[in-house]
């Protein structure tokens, strides 16, 4: 096994989003540290006879301005998620400079996406050609209507294929389809490819974009959204007895991941580190998590364990904190499983309660706010946070952001089906030899 | 429990040079259910591919594809389950099953969290079937859509599991649950080569001990009219109708095209010393892995450079020379431009005396597997490392005139079979490699 100190040491050089709450990392980060909430009514399709209609749309307007004649002819084989995921990482690569880096081959760009939704317009048109046993296939191909793009907007893959392209990354390119873990998965497993010497470079994070029809009422069929709520700003309430489900967002976030001697040699300034990478599996229930989050533990343990570090140096937890009945008090429990008395101790907050739930982009977008929180001594709080509830009883930073020096903190993403993912962030200290070791955590 | 892992990781650290090594593989595709079967009927010279079952295909150009059969009733898991569970789920899980315990990973002393689990997933489609109802409650009197009624109450009509047949990660996820699997895990998605992938993800989290034991699985698509339509796009089948059986001819000079078929392989990776504490006696050892990615300028396939990169990638991995190989899996996937970049990648890495090197295709028995092939290709790799008998690629009469390798066809071959190369390709241009190797030195 390799020692931490032979081990090549992940920066983060660059970071980018677009989400419900702005247009960039830096209005995100704003207007989530006054807690407020980009949730409203759905806009784009009819909700109505739906028992949710709220979620997190991203406003167009600050999509179509940056995007340039290239771009869009790529982007016209993929999705609205994608969209989103060019932006965010146009925002990335520039701050790192990504353009000036010569050797290609050595950038590489891990994706954690999951395709298109079928339309209804799709099914209209495609019910004409089938009598509910076989196809007219013929028919079918023969269509104008229903573009052979729409194969390839299916394709997860295509996603991380096109992102390559449109960044010129030629070097290891991987695509993640694990649900809501999938943001932060990207992010590990790029880490991991730095760390092994596969590649210098990686561009990673997650996008997502079911709020259309078919993916929406996906999660309305499976009792999953938030369907109780006063305002759509109320709706989506972590660790509060009054939580009801989660809330529906689309958003994307994207880091540039750099081994540290690579991001020294071109004087490109250091933003934050990874420190640690954790993953497992419930292996409980299609669609249950663990009750004792069982898979949680492991991935968190994982996450400290993988960074050298115990669970005494953790300073915050970016929670999952989804605000459905279920995943708050078992990331509680599993939180105060892992850190044991100190579990009251240690700041714990959701970004989705400002935020909702990007799905496949919530892993990648909250690792970054977290990083921004850690290196502007901000904690992000839990907004709508009003009515205690037992079996939640940690710090959740209730409704106002928290002004408190931090230095190491770890950023949950568990899937559904039962895939954990937790990352291990740290500030940056350019002490030679391996991570931070110091930092006054205790500091008010 | 504890001590026993304790043990394991001491193990790990007093050996830094302790070989990979396969302790279990599964297998399930158009020949059968399970490794015997499979082999049985690659050896004495079958082909799964047949006319499209289940849905009708005439429409297509290409409507021949090898399925499996006859799966989900073998299984024995609750109907309830199966409701969400297409072909592929049920493919994953039989096959995950057979290398798990063939393996002995139920009765290992070792503990989930430390059981790995890594698959290249094929593209999970929707069904129309699961939406259609929906659809056609909501038509007013001309066939058109009204809005209003499919809003309202038409949705309704759809099985509230249904998003969970089309999430890409949900197949994975069951098995993982079915065989208590808690360690690191990850679903790569569709290429060709993710399978291969998911292999070189499962031994790195071997060799840096963040697990006891790893499994890496591949799994085709469902055959769908989506999966025929993606096919016809990517431009891989075969257009011009034929017999079934005789439609893909690796390598031969009248090539024309490949078939889709469904398929699954799983192989559990751990370490040598792991394997010999556990009284375990393993099948192959697994010694390389190479990646290169370069797409052709008109797609589909990789480059000849990437795809001898990625072989000579594989083959400085495992610390060997091309005259080290005896025998090449290779993608061989019947398609004039595919089959030509690969001979011409062979002779070039295999320059010194490519006459000596065998090679075999399964394409034309178990179709193209996309995410499933390298692992198919893995399992069937070890059955010939075990039998010293490779099978022979069927169909190809007139070999290509290029080629100057030893194309195995007509008959198996009997041979001391000491070290494979086993070869994959993405219509995306991906290309990737894995070497195994006989346990006995």
């Amino acid at each position: 096994m390799l020692t931490s100190s032979s081990r090549r040491r992940v920066v983060i050089t660059g970071y980018g989003m677009v989400t419900p709450l702005g247009k960039n990392t830096e209005d995100t980060f704003e207007k989530a540290s006054q807690g407020k909430s980009g949730i409203d009514y759905l806009s784009r399709f009819d909700t109505s006879g739906l028992p949710c209609r709220i979620g997190g749309e991203v406003n167009d307007q600050w999509l179509e301005k940056e995007e340039d004649e290239k771009s869009l002819r790529l982007l016209a084989f993929s999705s609205r998620g994608l969209r989103l995921m060019a932006k965010a990482t146009r925002e990335a690569a520039g701050q790192a400079g990504l353009d000036h880096v010569v050797k290609r081959e050595r950038i590489g760009c891990v994706l954690g996406f999951h395709g298109d939704n079928p339309s209804v317009e799709d099914l209209v048109l495609l019910h004409r050609y089938y009598d509910g046993k076989g196809w007219d296939s013929r028919g079918l191909l023969s269509l104008e209507g229903y573009s052979h793009l729409n194969f390839l907007r299916r394709k997860p893959d295509v996603g991380g294929a096109i992102l390559s392209r449109l960044f010129r990354c030629a070097g290891p390119a991987l695509s993640i389809a694990s649900a809501c873990a999938a943001g932060s998965q990207a992010i590990g497993e790029s880490f991991r490819i730095i760390r092994d010497g596969r590649a210098d470079v990686m561009i990673a994070g997650g996008c997502d974009s079911q709020l259309n029809f078919v993916g929406f009422v996906g999660f309305v069929l499976i009792k999953a959204l938030a369907e109780k709520y006063s305002t759509p700003q109320k709706a989506s309430r972590p660790f509060d007895r009054k939580r009801s489900g989660f809330v529906m967002s689309e958003g994307a976030g994207a880091v540039i991941l750099e081994d540290l001697e690579h991001a020294r040699s071109r004087g490109i300034p250091i933003l934050g580190e990874v420190l640690g990478y954790g993953v497992s599996a419930d292996a409980y229930r299609i669609t249950d998590t663990h009750p004792k989050g069982l898979g949680a533990v492991l991935a968190m343990r994982g996450a400290i364990e993988d960074a050298s570090l115990s669970s005494a140096d953790i300073d915050y937890i970016n929670a999952h904190g989804t605000s459905t009945a279920q995943n708050d008090p078992t990331e509680t429990t599993a939180i105060k499983e892992v850190f044991g008395e100190r579990a009251r101790e240690i700041p714990v907050s959701s970004n989705k309660s400002m935020l909702g739930h990007t799905i496949g982009a919530a892993g990648a977008i909250e690792a970054i706010l977290t990083l921004v929180g850690m290196n502007r001594s901000i904690i992000l709080p839990t907004i709508n946070y009003e009515f205690p509830d037992p079996k939640c009883d940690l710090d959740y930073v209730p409704n106002e952001a928290r002004r408190k020096k931090h230095g190491r903190a770890l950023s949950n993403s568990f899937g559904f089906g039962g895939q954990n993912a937790c990352l291990c962030i740290g500030r940056y200290d350019d002490r030679d030899d391996g991570p931070s070791l110091c930092l006054d955590s205790h500091a008010p | 429990m504890m001590t026993e892992t304790t043990d394991l990781l001491f193990a790990w650290t007093a050996m830094p040079h302790d070989r990979v090594v396969i302790t279990g593989a599964g297998i399930v595709c158009s020949l059968g259910n399970s490794l015997p079967s499979v082999w049985d009927a690659i050896i004495s010279g079958s082909s799964g591919i047949r006319p499209v079952d289940g849905f009708d295909a005439r429409g297509f150009d290409c409507s021949v594809a090898a399925q499996v059969r006859d799966l989900q009733q073998s299984l024995g898991v609750d109907p309830r389950e199966t409701r969400i569970m297409k072909t592929h789920s049920s493919m994953l899980m039989k096959a995950t099953r057979d290398a798990f315990f063939a393996s002995g990973l139920d009765g290992a002393q070792i503990p989930r969290e430390s059981i790995a689990f890594f698959a290249g997933m094929g593209m999970v489609d929707y069904s129309v079937d699961d939406l259609l109802p929906a659809v056609m409650k909501s038509l007013d009197g001309r066939g058109t859509i009204d809005y209003a009624a499919f809003y309202a109450e038409g949705y309704r009509e759809i099985h509230p599991l249904w998003p969970l047949s089309m999430l890409n990660n949900i197949s994975f996820c069951q098995v993982a649950i079915d065989l208590d699997i808690q360690g690191e895990n990850t679903v790569l998605s569709p290429h060709a080569d993710s399978g291969a992938q998911a292999v070189s993800e499962a031994m790195k989290s071997v060799e840096d001990g963040k697990c006891i034991a790893a499994l890496a699985a591949g799994v085709s698509e469902t055959i769908t009219p989506f999966s025929l339509a993606r096919g016809h796009l990517s431009g891989i089948l075969n257009r011009s109708a034929g017999s079934a059986e005789d439609c893909v001819k690796p390598f031969d000079a009248n090539r024309k095209g490949t078939v889709l078929g469904e398929g699954c392989g799983v192989v559990v990776i751990e370490k040598a010393s792991t394997a010999e504490k556990r009284g375990i006696i393993p099948l192959a050892v697994i010694t390389g892995y190479g990646s290169a990615c370069e797409a052709e300028a008109h797609l589909p396939g990789p480059t000849v450079k990437a795809l001898g990169a990625s072989m000579k990638k594989a083959l400085s991995r495992a610390e060997i020379g091309p005259s080290d190989i005896d025998l090449i899996i290779s993608h061989g996937e019947g398609t004039p431009k595919g089959d030509g970049n690969e001979i011409e990648a062979i002779h070039e890495v295999f320059s010194q005396s490519p006459e000596r090197v065998h090679v075999f295709s399964s394409k034309a028995a178990v179709g193209h597997l996309l995410a499933a092939a390298p692992l198919v290709d893995l399992v069937l790799g070890i059955s010939i490392l075990g039998y010293g008998i490779i099978p022979m690629t069927l169909n190809t009469r007139n070999p290509d005139p290029a080629i100057r390798f030893s194309l195995v066809t007509g008959e198996p071959r009997r041979c001391d079979i000491r070290r494979i190369l086993i070869n994959c390709q993405s219509t995306e241009g991906q290309a990737a490699s894995l070497v195994i190797e006989s346990t006995s030195r």
